[in-house]
């Protein structure tokens, strides 16, 4: 422990930690959300623990990129090609939902409420940062939607400026195709009072209302 | 450390960490500013639908001890424009704006009449006029503000006149039109062509009224000429590649 109040009191005694030890804590500084603080803690952790659990992440981390890949049909991360959604018959493939990244697939599969494929843009349009309808998954998209003539596509992207601008544009290229283009319901959350909403989220679950019985 | 009261637009936005955010704002009264929102992405009520793109907001925020970066505390949304996120057009032109305002401004540099143009701006793609004659008048009162005028009343190395007759091409070097014998010492063939047409329409831009401006038209001739224009000349002086001009390329908004 030693190490750390050296190596932040003073950067010029960095060179105390072990190479190799240092090494890692930059290597783990790079990964999402973490600091130079909780590196230095990961990587102490694993130091202390048996050689054994670190060998273990090492080959899961070496194993990473060989086992896994894009699935060539919906490109979510699997290890097989067409992925296990893809190849499961039981899943309605008329049925096409669209999602930012795999997190999303995640979330809406928790739910247990739909049944059909996934299509994963890896991304979101976002001019300023160069990236546009080539540089995410939108061309294969609406490939996929004439040859499989899909009835349904539901856009689940967030509701974000970029998400929601992304929503609009493939809503205009997918509409050409006369498929169904349906947009994930947004409004009140479950179990909040109406009079602490925001003026966005009111104004948006008053626009997507839901008519009942005779309308 | 103090606490700052101040209308912002925000123009840039990232995810930082697990739950937090950093906006780029640009404010009325210190120019842009860096701002981080902590727990912004995991909050149901302090930030939620605030601090997103285009939000015009009133923020309290404080300074930092050892940076100029901001923490907000609170965030006011006063207009959200939300009819840039309905259609990709507007979507990418307001991107454009808020790009070159991050590109072209700096910190604690306050300029009052550059964010009411900003603002001026998002109004106009918000409530449905042209995409790309806002962002041409964007660009060239921006230019104007920041001393970068276009100059169009002559050529700016001969001198000689404008005729109705001849054509003038831009050259960035200096600020303004060049004749066509006067392009033929210098090399400067790639340089864009301007008709009389556009060179007249683009004056008027240079000096309406904000209130008067938003009724001027291009022509199409006139309004791909100035695209031209603005994708040479504002790259020049920035020594820097606009993102956002390709992405109106690649959705084949462009004239
Ligand atoms: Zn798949
Ligand atoms: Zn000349």
């Amino acid at each position: 422990m030693e190490w750390v109040l050296i190596s932040r009191g003073c950067s010029s005694l960095i060179s105390v930690l072990p190479p190799a030890l240092e090494r890692l804590i930059d290597d783990l500084s790079r990964l999402p959300g973490i600091g130079k603080k909780t590196a230095t803690r990961l990587a102490l952790h694993l130091l202390r623990r048996p050689a054994e659990e670190a060998r273990n992440l090492a080959h899961d981390l070496a194993d990473l990129h060989d086992a896994i890949g894009l699935c060539s049909h919906c490109f979510a991360f699997s290890e097989t090609n067409p992925c296990a959604i893809c190849s499961d018959e039981r899943r309605d493939s008329r049925l096409i939902c669209v999602v930012e990244e795999s997190a999303d697939l995640l979330a809406i599969e928790k739910t247990g409420a739909f049944s059909g494929q996934y299509h994963i843009l890896h991304g979101v349009l976002s001019p300023i940062d160069g990236i546009g309808p080539d540089e995410i998954k939108i061309g294969a998209l609406t490939r996929r939607v004439v040859k499989e003539k899909v009835a349904e596509i539901l856009i689940a992207t967030s509701s974000t400026v970029p998400g929601e601008a992304t929503a609009s544009f493939l809503i205009d290229q997918l509409g050409k195709t006369g498929a169904r283009v349906s947009r994930l319901a947004c409004g009140i959350p479950m179990g909040m009072d109406i009079k602490y909403a925001d003026e966005m989220t009111l104004r948006q679950a008053i626009e997507s209302r839901k008519t009942f019985g005779n309308g | 450390m103090a606490l700052l009261h101040t209308p912002s637009v925000v123009i840039h936005v990232t995810d930082y960490g697990e739950s937090d955010k950093i906006v780029t704002l640009y404010t009325l009264k210190y120019g842009k500013a860096v701002a981080i929102a902590k727990g912004a992405k995991r909050s149901k009520k302090r930030f939620v639908n605030k601090l997103e793109y285009f939000s015009l907001l009133d923020i309290l925020a404080a300074t930092g001890k050892y940076s100029s970066l901001l923490r907000i505390d609170q965030a006011e949304l006063v207009n959200p424009f939300p009819s840039l996120r309905k259609s990709v057009d507007r979507y990418i032109g307001a991107m454009l704006i808020c790009e070159l305002m991050r590109l072209w401004t700096r910190e604690n540099d306050c300029d009052e009449l550059l964010y009411n143009l900003l603002i001026w701006s998002l109004e106009k793609l918000d409530c449905g006029q042209s995409v790309i004659d806002t962002i041409i008048f964007f660009q060239l009162r921006m230019l104007k503000l920041l001393g970068y005028q276009l100059s169009l009343s002559a050529c700016v190395s001969c001198g000689s006149e404008l005729s109705a007759a001849s054509s003038f091409l831009f050259n960035p070097a200096q600020n303004g039109l060049v004749c066509k014998r006067c392009t033929s010492f210098k090399g400067g063939s790639h340089f864009p062509l301007l008709s009389m047409n556009t060179i007249k329409t683009l004056e008027m831009a240079q000096t309406l009224s904000l209130e008067k401006l938003s009724r001027l038209k291009f022509a199409n001739q006139s309004a791909r000429e100035t695209v031209s224009l603005l994708r040479t000349y504002i790259p020049y002086l920035l020594q820097k590649d606009v993102h956002s001009w390709k992405q109106l390329e690649a959705i084949r908004m462009l004239p």
